[in-house]
């Protein structure tokens, strides 16, 4: 860059003179190549002690250490009489304390050094992780081992992280958003772990031996797999790691079977009532595994339908051209094991309701009966080729991703051939993958709203709501009891 | 070299205390000739640059008739430009014209008299409907995303606060200049098709938040908090505004503040100073400079008496106390951070239903939540803006053991007078600098949050301010906290916010 300094400095004053080069439109536009290759996960694979797995990167750009632990547990391991067991444990492993640690103290620790320690548990995965200062890592490194493998769940914090998530049962029903997201869940998958809610019972039926059985059943390091990244050299954060795992001991565990059967739902108009000024709706049905080889088809073909943003045609139909909301779209949400779920959403003032449920059902229909543009196609290839170095930016993420691949049994090439299989995805797989995972006569149509201006509809779209199909009204459950009202 | 180009490379060291090693904030200048600023972090490696442009414009800068009108104009930079989204400018122009024209007829007819004539707003109407139709021939929709998305554009969002408006973009190291042509060419050609539409986005935008349980309550508090300065509307606006507002009105606005001179354009990320220096000066500076543009005017007059309010309403039961202090750049503004971090610190956190989260050990989480079990959550917070600051107590009482709002209020001000008293402990003040310290450190190493904060901190106090607040928290001492305790924690200075869930919704 030196060297040509010169030359640019030439550049800047002709270039401004001149109107040099100066494009007026992007199509005029030409870019120097870029080339690039993602990191290669093997690179960064190492074992511990006991078979403990890592994904590690030095990065000596600050003096941070950041260190997570991903866990082979989560909310769907836990018994029906068991439920909320995961959120009290997300809770409590680190403010219950270790054997020889109390938790206010480690908190206060960890806070004093600037750092950060958080616990989060998921649906199947677990993640404690751990930020402080690289010259803090001794200190964080005990702390976060201790609490990994020695929490003591005490009675205090116990009974308050109970009196915490009761409390914050009184909430479940006031968000819309909230509501629609839980229910449209509990009707696709019907009754299973996937859709179990704690209540004030159930929560407080949770003892510390429960949590120290469920402790003790899942954490051990085969059952972990660690992403680091920071300020430190491999060789003498390997010795370090040792040290405290060395006498870890390693068990069998058979992962409880997940939910295989799904209930179908009716097809028709599911509501529920709230006194808002908007409906907020979801639309679909089950969609696939991302493991499914329709997946990549199914990503391009749901960035044109309404993935893609302002590219895509549920927002520029319900959004740009009728004005109908702020925020819609499609979505095929994934989950590890089990069909995600597919839909299209959007919220919109009661009297439009039935009139953008109707665009989206047609963008839904259109998708399948006619093949996507050229010029749809290329925008939503080149957004996946173009944009994916950004999975790499942040070393940590970085290792997070490996360590989830891994965790989730994907194969570890699935970066290294991710843009070849995108790039293989044409306009015929679209259609086909359209055909197969979006089926607007089977779509559950979700409305949480206020009925009587929803129902009545408006000049573009008059009701009632029957015209969409069967409309089953859905009662809430009493949060605190998780029972119907009578 | 670098002075050569006139770029300003500007290393400051940090001073030694928590860390081991001296750590650079290393930011590059070039400040184009119409006033436009260019800032610039390299971090060689992953093949990706953030590309943001802050103006300094924002919702304090509206009045009474317009207010949202900073984040309805932008949503219009997104509407095309004589350019970009549209076949056939001169033909889409005329059109466009002939609807401005019938909706200013329908607007009259609509909000300026209190019996307009159904039948001729109907009428008109249809008109408009059918030129909206006909335009669409020319329009090609959404085609600044477009254009970004199929180059691999990422993060691509823009935003309005109070005080400034940003626009994002994340591309590929090579394709730097897309972003340069396309920002610059809707500073200087903007032309705001599809307005209406888009005023219906906003209004469902409106809506939205509005669903939001509590929402109308906090409104209100927020519009009695500050009775006199442009913070009492929020960013979003009023309803009537968003409704009766102009074309004309957005116009206006744009041709005011979307001025270089206004402006700030920062990249982090994998690329060369120079080449972006080369760049800038190519697309941004071709746009002509703007006038001048005075500061606010209006700040918050004293208060002299207490103010409360009551409320009720499908939101959890809550109590919010908050006091005005200085804005940000003030010398007190530091003690009133360490006060925040030491009584409130991760007192709300993963409260809204989140499963785990961090802890609390902030004073009032300690006592109130912990010790005495009397909250589910109690935190503070310090917000020092950059015309009228607020300082904000929040609590969430255990209704399970029949705690009242006012119990909560009795307690925080207890702790409150032991800070006037006595201030905080060596221990708290300590780990409150180092939170400031570490909490720097991390943000050195996210591009967009880097770019976000370097950016914004420029348009008001320059981003060397990053910098000098860092500093001026590690002066802080005790006399200063209890000083700024006793100065602005006191009743004619307040608003207590009551809020109870009305049952049955």
């Amino acid at each position: 860059m030196r060297r040509t300094l010169s030359a640019v400095l030439l550049l800047v004053f002709v270039g401004v003179v001149l109107g040099f080069g100066q494009a007026k439109h992007p199509s005029e536009l030409r870019y120097p190549a870029l080339k690039y290759e993602p990191p290669d996960p093997k690179t960064f694979r190492t074992e511990y002690a006991n078979s403990l797995r890592a994904y590690v990167q030095e990065d000596n750009s600050l003096p941070l250490f950041n260190i997570t632990a991903l866990i082979n547990f989560g909310g769907l391991y836990v018994p029906k009489e068991k439920t909320g067991l995961d959120r009290v444990l997300g809770d409590l492993l680190i403010r219950g304390g270790t054997k020889t640690r109390d938790g206010a103290a480690i908190e206060e620790r960890i806070d004093f050094l600037g750092g950060s320690l958080n616990f989060m548990v998921g649906e199947r995965t677990s993640q404690l992780s751990l930020s402080v200062l690289s010259k803090d890592l001794d200190e964080g490194l005990a702390i976060f081992f201790d609490v990994l493998m020695n929490p003591e769940f005490r009675e205090d914090p116990l009974k308050l992280a109970k009196a915490r998530l009761v409390e914050q049962l009184r909430q479940v029903n006031d968000q819309p958003s909230g509501v629609l997201s839980r229910e449209y869940e509990r009707l696709l998958y019907g009754d299973n772990a996937l859709t179990w809610d704690p209540t004030k019972a159930t929560y407080e039926g949770i003892s510390a031996a429960d949590l120290r059985t469920f402790h003790a059943k899942y954490f051990f390091p085969r059952n972990i797999i660690l992403a680091v990244s920071g300020d430190f050299a491999k060789a003498d954060l390997k010795a370090k790691v040792n040290k405290f795992v060395a006498g870890w001991k390693n068990k069998s565990v058979a992962i409880p079977s997940l939910p295989k059967n799904f209930p179908a739902p009716e097809p028709g108009v599911y509501f529920i009532q709230k006194a808002i000024n908007q409906g907020y709706i979801s639309l679909g049905h089950l969609g696939l595994e991302d493991t499914n080889p329709d997946y990549f088809a199914v990503q391009v073909m749901n960035f044109v339908l309404g993935g893609g943003s302002f590219t895509s045609r549920i927002t520029t139909k319900v959004r740009s051209d009728e004005g109908l909301s702020y925020n819609q779209g499609s979505r095929f949400a994934y989950r590890w094991g089990f069909p995600g779920t597919f839909s299209g959403y959007v919220q919109t003032k009661s009297e439009t309701v039935g009139y953008a449920i109707s665009l989206i059902l047609a963008e839904f229909d259109r998708i399948r009966k006619e093949p996507v543009s050229d010029a749809e196609m290329e925008t939503a290839i080149n957004y996946y080729l173009e944009s994916f170095a950004d999975s790499f930016q942040s070393p940590q993420a970085t290792m997070g991703n490996f360590a989830n691949l891994e965790m989730t049994g994907k194969p570890m090439d699935y970066y290294k051939t991710y843009r070849d299989k995108i790039k293989a995805v044409t306009k015929a797989r679209v259609q086909e993958v359209a055909n197969k995972y979006v089926r607007p006569g089977q779509a559950a149509i979700m409305i949480v709203g206020d009925w009587e201006p929803c129902n009545k509809g408006g000049a573009q779209w008059p009701g009632p709501l029957e015209k969409l199909g069967k409309v089953h009204k859905i009662a809430l459950r009493d949060p605190m009891t998780g029972e119907l009202p009578k | 070299m670098k002075r050569a180009l006139a770029l300003v490379g500007v290393v400051v060291m940090l001073a030694a205390g928590l860390l081991a090693a001296d750590l650079t904030l290393d930011v590059k200048e070039h400040v184009l000739a119409n006033g436009m600023k260019i800032l610039m972090i390299p971090k060689p490696g992953v093949p990706r640059v953030v590309c943001h442009i802050y103006f300094k414009v924002g919702s304090i800068n509206e009045r009474p008739g317009i207010t949202g009108s900073a984040h309805v104009h932008e949503h219009l930079m997104f509407k095309g430009t004589e350019v970009m989204g549209v076949t056939d400018y001169a033909k889409d122009a005329e059109i466009d014209q002939k609807i401005d024209k019938l909706m200013d007829l329908i607007y009259r007819e609509k909000y300026w008299k209190n019996d307009g004539d159904a039948v001729k707003i109907a009428a008109w109407q249809k008109e408009v409907d059918e030129l909206v139709k006909a335009e669409k021939a020319y329009i090609i929709k959404d085609d600044l995303w477009t254009q970004y998305m199929r180059n691999g554009g990422t993060g691509l969002n823009a935003s309005t606060s109070q005080e400034t408006t940003g626009y994002y973009v994340t591309l590929p190291s090579n394709k730097v200049e897309l972003q340069m042509l396309l920002e610059s060419d809707r500073m200087m050609n903007a032309r705001f098709r599809e307005f209406y539409s888009e005023k219906d986005v906003l209004m469902e935008e409106r809506r939205l938040s509005e669903n939001r349980p509590g929402y109308f309550f906090g409104e209100q508090v927020n519009a009695a908090f500050y009775a006199a300065s442009p913070y009492h509307w929020g960013v979003i606006g009023w309803m009537d505004d968003l409704r009766k507002m102009t074309k004309e009105d957005l116009v206006e606005f744009h041709n005011r503040y979307y001025v270089p001179n206004n402006a700030v354009a920062i990249y982090v990320g994998d690329f060369k100073p120079a080449e972006v220096v080369v760049l800038a000066e190519k697309y941004f500076g071709r746009i002509p400079k703007g006038p001048d543009l005075e500061p606010i005017r209006t700040g918050e007059p004293p208060q002299y008496s207490e103010k409360r309010m009551y409320g009720e309403g499908p939101a959890p039961t809550s109590l919010q106390m908050m006091f005005h202090t200085p804005p940000d750049g003030h010398p007190d503004t530091a003690a009133l951070s360490i006060l925040a971090s030491t009584l409130g610190s991760g007192g709300g956190g993963g409260f809204r239903g989140g499963r785990g989260g961090g802890g609390g050990t902030g004073r009032l989480y300690k006592i109130l939540v912990r010790e005495k079990q009397l909250a589910v959550n109690a935190s503070a917070s310090s917000r020092p803006q950059w015309y009228v600051g607020a300082f904000q107590f929040s609590a969430t009482p255990r209704l399970d053991k029949r705690v009242q709002p006012e119990d909560l209020e009795k307690e925080i001000w207890a702790e409150v007078e032991k800070v006037k008293k006595d201030g905080v402990t060596e221990e708290e003040m300590q780990k409150a600098k180092n939170r400031g310290e570490a909490m720097f450190v991390r943000s050195l190493g996210s591009t967009m949050g880097l770019a976000s904060r370097v950016g914004r901190a420029d348009l008001h106090r320059g981003w060397r301010s990053i910098l000098t607040d860092l500093d001026e928290l590690k002066k802080v001492t005790n006399d200063d906290i209890k000083r700024v305790a006793a100065k602005y924690f006191v009743k004619d200075n307040s608003l207590t916010a009551i809020y109870r869930r009305k049952m049955g919704r």
